[in-house]
């Protein structure tokens, strides 16, 4: 017997021996997970940060919703009704939907989120762009009148990738795009409880009684969203020892990302599942400004590929279980529908670091020191920049490695400068690989120059091919739009991939119903 | 004393408002940029300005700088940029488990440092002083996150007497609350034990070796009342004074446990603030900090007049 069960039995006597078995009951209706970050916000459409977007999924529902085959089903809506060249899009929403605060969703509500949305999302500024209207026909149907064609909105309002196209009351819905939101009502099948928010530490959500769940199974963010818990508790534990401690004391059911140092050890348990958790992985990224030399000269990036060798960054991100990684000569997600491998031959096959020198003392490099910014507070730019900075040393840069922090280096990569005035050259990150399974989502494949992503790639025939997907009326051509756009990016270098990597989660046993998804599925889970 | 204790008060003010000045100006010249946190990944550089711009972050020092004193001589310490809420709301719901896991801590290394020191000197040379030395070493030594990582390992996972993580406010009861913390505050506190026993051992070595002391054991009094009654007492004045100097260490040392025990207390919150570089939270709780921080000195001042009359203010 163990000290504190001596404790306690001497404490509470009698009474004491018929609470294990309520505890228990009461323990089976809270989950108690450990999110990926620290819920630092709660607005999924004014920021972009994966983890807020988890949150909000359970808060916020959305009028259409993408299945794990990624195809949009109604969610808040019944339906729609749509002319033949898509420019009128009619949608009528689900009787009996309401707002946490009792109040029943509407079309003012829809017409102010969607104009919200609109402002910060990449197709709704498509849309924005070609709408003639945006109008209430009567409190559950709504019209958008567009003067170009847009085959792609189903997609828009059900797609998951941040901005989510969230409904929200109208009074909130009206705050600026660019400032966070300060209420937090949603009609999701969970109410967050402000009043519980520790941010830093612990946010509490609580079943929403009032939920109108569809009838169809829960798939992903389409379906009904059938929560099994009164409440779920996101505790949050920045120390991986301290989450996998706790996970196998059984103090949290489910931890989303735990690293992979920690896997042999949890895999060891016997009461808990270790197994991947977003199918759709992620892709890393070697970003390079194209405003600065020696960048902005296309021979300078094109000699990088040649040498940079993907196996060598993915160890260095993920290790050595191969499980987790393979290499990814494409910009596309890997098992997606438009993954192609068009263009991508300099990333394949031996690396050669003479024939890297000699183009790029060919394409005019003049021996610029290279400033290398790298994130060492993040372990996976932390691995890529290392890995990189050890490659151009190889092939004869002169590096400088900024050792910073993730917070700094947001700062930095925004500067357009020189980089004797606080400028870059190269740095890390990673793309979610549900962001990149086309290129809606997909910020960083954009080349629209000054308003792309960092970096500003520009390149015209890599932005006529995005619009050629744009404009694709059925998947062959979208995915013959995909075979050009991947081979264009990589004759332009928009950035280099550096491979494609998965991430595990783990869970304890007692916990049934979870799925493999680019976010946590809270519905359909149940524990025993 | 009243005059003094009045004066001492004033005189924090002049302090805050340079530890104000000097925290505001390094914030704003480090890097780092809270837009781009909200933003997120995906954000577009022009959305990351627009946040800035939204946010009054593009507005010049001076302005930003007095608009902040004026709102905390109002007795608003402003809202954090991330979460909304007020950073008084922010600071109150953390300052529970740091105050518990301090009070803790201070408790049971001065139970535990006091009567080491002080045993230590008593029988300087022997086994039990050697003992009293090795383990302090060994407290100095080992950082404080290797300690809370053992405890956890040995005490949670293993014999599974107490939790790995979180904190039970007093509320629930004293047993959660004293169960949660008593690993972080051993943890914490033996850094803290060992820098007090050394300076017990130090200062009673040198009171042991007074006339009055033995002229104590002359008069036939008790070798306890020598220690406890008549030398501690002598001793106490630096002894308090490097319990004071050494709650600036728990303060920091908080940060660490914390975060490996997962306790949602001040140091947290300051390190959560400034990676995502939450200005409004990280100003007031520097704030905070150097207000207890001077509270501290005070009662630390205040105590030298317990101990020894020929002090006075």
């Amino acid at each position: 017997m163990k000290r504190r069960d001596i404790l306690k039995s001497a404490a509470a006597g009698a009474a004491v021996l018929a609470a294990p078995a309520i505890a228990r009951a009461q323990g089976s209706r809270v989950l108690k997970f450990v999110p990926q970050a620290n819920l630092s916000s709660m607005d999924a459409v004014a920021g972009t940060q994966y983890v807020v977007r988890n949150a909000a999924l359970m808060v916020w529902d959305t009028l259409y919703g993408v299945d794990s085959s990624i195809t949009p089903k109604p969610q808040m809506c019944e339906g729609h009704e749509v002319n033949a060249d898509f420019t009128t899009w009619t949608f009528k929403l689900r009787p009996g939907l309401k707002f946490h605060d009792g109040e029943t969703v509407t079309t003012r509500d829809v017409l102010a989120s969607l104009k919200r949305w609109m402002v910060r999302d990449t197709m709704g500024q498509i849309i924005s762009a070609r709408l003639d209207a945006l109008e209430a026909l009567d409190d559950r149907t709504f019209r958008f009148r567009l003067n170009k064609p847009f085959a792609k909105m189903l997609f828009a309002l059900g797609k998951s990738n941040a901005p989510v196209a969230f409904i929200m009351p109208e009074r909130i819905a009206k705050t600026d795009p660019f400032q966070l939101i300060k209420e937090y009502v949603g009609s999701g099948p969970m109410k967050f409880k402000t009043d519980e928010w520790v941010p830093g530490a612990r946010a509490v959500f609580e079943k929403f009684d009032g939920y109108a769940v569809r009838p169809e199974a829960g798939d992903w963010v389409s379906g009904g969203k059938r929560v099994n818990f009164d409440r779920i508790e996101w505790i949050i534990l920045p120390d991986a020892a301290t989450a996998a401690a706790a996970l196998q004391n059984g103090e949290v059911d489910w931890w989303e990302n735990p690293i992979s140092d920690v896997v042999p050890l949890l895999r060891k348990n016997r009461n808990l599942n270790v197994d991947i958790g977003d199918p759709f992985g992620n892709i890393g990224s070697f970003r390079m400004n194209h405003l600065n030399p020696p960048f902005d000269k296309v021979g300078v990036r094109r000699a990088i590929m040649l040498a940079l060798s993907q196996s060598d960054y993915m160890q260095a991100v993920a290790g050595d279980d191969t499980a987790l990684w393979k290499a990814c000569p494409g910009f596309f997600t890997p098992g997606s529908a438009l993954y192609t491998e068009e263009g991508g031959d300099a990333l394949k096959g031996p690396r050669n670091y003479d024939a890297a020198k000699k183009m790029l003392a060919e394409s005019g490099y003049a021996g610029e020191t290279i400033e290398l910014v790298v994130p060492v507070d993040v372990a996976i730019t932390k691995a890529e920049g290392d890995v990189t900075a050890d490659l151009l040393a190889k092939i004869g840069m002169k590096v400088d490695y900024v050792a910073t922090d993730w917070g700094t280096t947001g700062t930095r990569r925004a500067k357009k400068d020189p980089v004797a005035q606080g400028g870059w050259n190269i740095f890390h990150t990673w793309h979610a690989g549900a962001d990149c399974i086309n290129p809606a989502p997909y910020t960083a494949l954009d080349a629209g120059g000054d308003k792309a992503w960092f970096g500003w790639p520009k390149s015209d025939a890599v932005q006529a091919a995005i619009g050629e997907w744009y404009a694709a009326p059925d998947l062959a051509a979208e995915k013959a739009a995909a075979v050009k756009i991947n081979r264009l990016s990589f004759e332009n270098v928009t950035y280099i991939p550096t491979g494609f990597f998965l991430q595990y989660t783990a869970w304890r046993k007692n916990l049934t119903g979870v799925v493999k998804a680019p976010f946590p599925v809270f519905w359909g889970l149940q524990k025993t | 004393m009243l005059t003094y204790i009045a004066r001492r008060f004033a005189a924090t003010i002049p302090v805050m408002a340079i530890v104000a000045f000097f925290v505001f100006s390094l914030l704003y010249i480090a890097p780092g940029d809270p837009a781009a946190i909200i933003a997120g990944d995906q954000a577009t550089p022009a959305d990351v300005e627009r946040i800035r711009i939204s946010l009054g972050l593009d507005r010049p020092f001076l302005v930003r700088f007095g608009g902040w004193l004026w709102d905390v001589l109002n007795g608003d310490l402003g809202q954090s940029i991330f979460t909304n809420l007020p950073v008084t709301h922010m600071i109150a719901q953390r300052i529970q488990p740091t105050l518990s896991l301090m009070a803790i801590t201070l408790v049971l290394s001065l139970a535990t440092a006091i009567p080491l020191g002080v045993v230590a000197a008593w029988k300087q040379g022997s086994w039990i002083d050697r003992m009293a030395m090795i383990t302090s070493t060994f407290g100095f030594s080992v950082p404080v996150f290797v300690v809370g990582y053992l405890l956890a390992y040995v005490f949670a996972l293993e014999l599974e007497w107490f939790p790995v993580q979180g904190y039970t406010p007093i509320q629930n009861g004293i047993g959660p609350w004293f169960n949660n913390l008593l690993l972080p505050a051993v943890a914490l506190g033996l850094v803290y034990m060992a820098l007090i026993a050394r300076i017990t051992r130090a200062t009673m070595l040198e009171v042991l070796s007074q006339d009055y002391v033995r002229t104590a054991r002359a008069k036939g009094a008790g070798q306890r009342a020598i220690l406890f009654v008549h030398a501690l007492k002598n001793a106490a004045v630096p002894i308090v004074t490097i319990v004071g100097i050494g709650f600036a260490t728990l303060i920091g040392g908080a940060v660490v446990t914390e975060s490996v025990f997962a306790i949602p207390g001040l140091g947290r919150l300051t390190v959560d603030a400034i990676l995502r570089r939450d200005y409004p939270v990280i100003q007031g709780v520097v704030l905070m900090f150097s207000f207890v921080y001077v509270l501290v000195n005070l009662a630390v001042d205040l105590l030298y007049t317990l101990f020894d009359p020929r002090i006075r203010y």
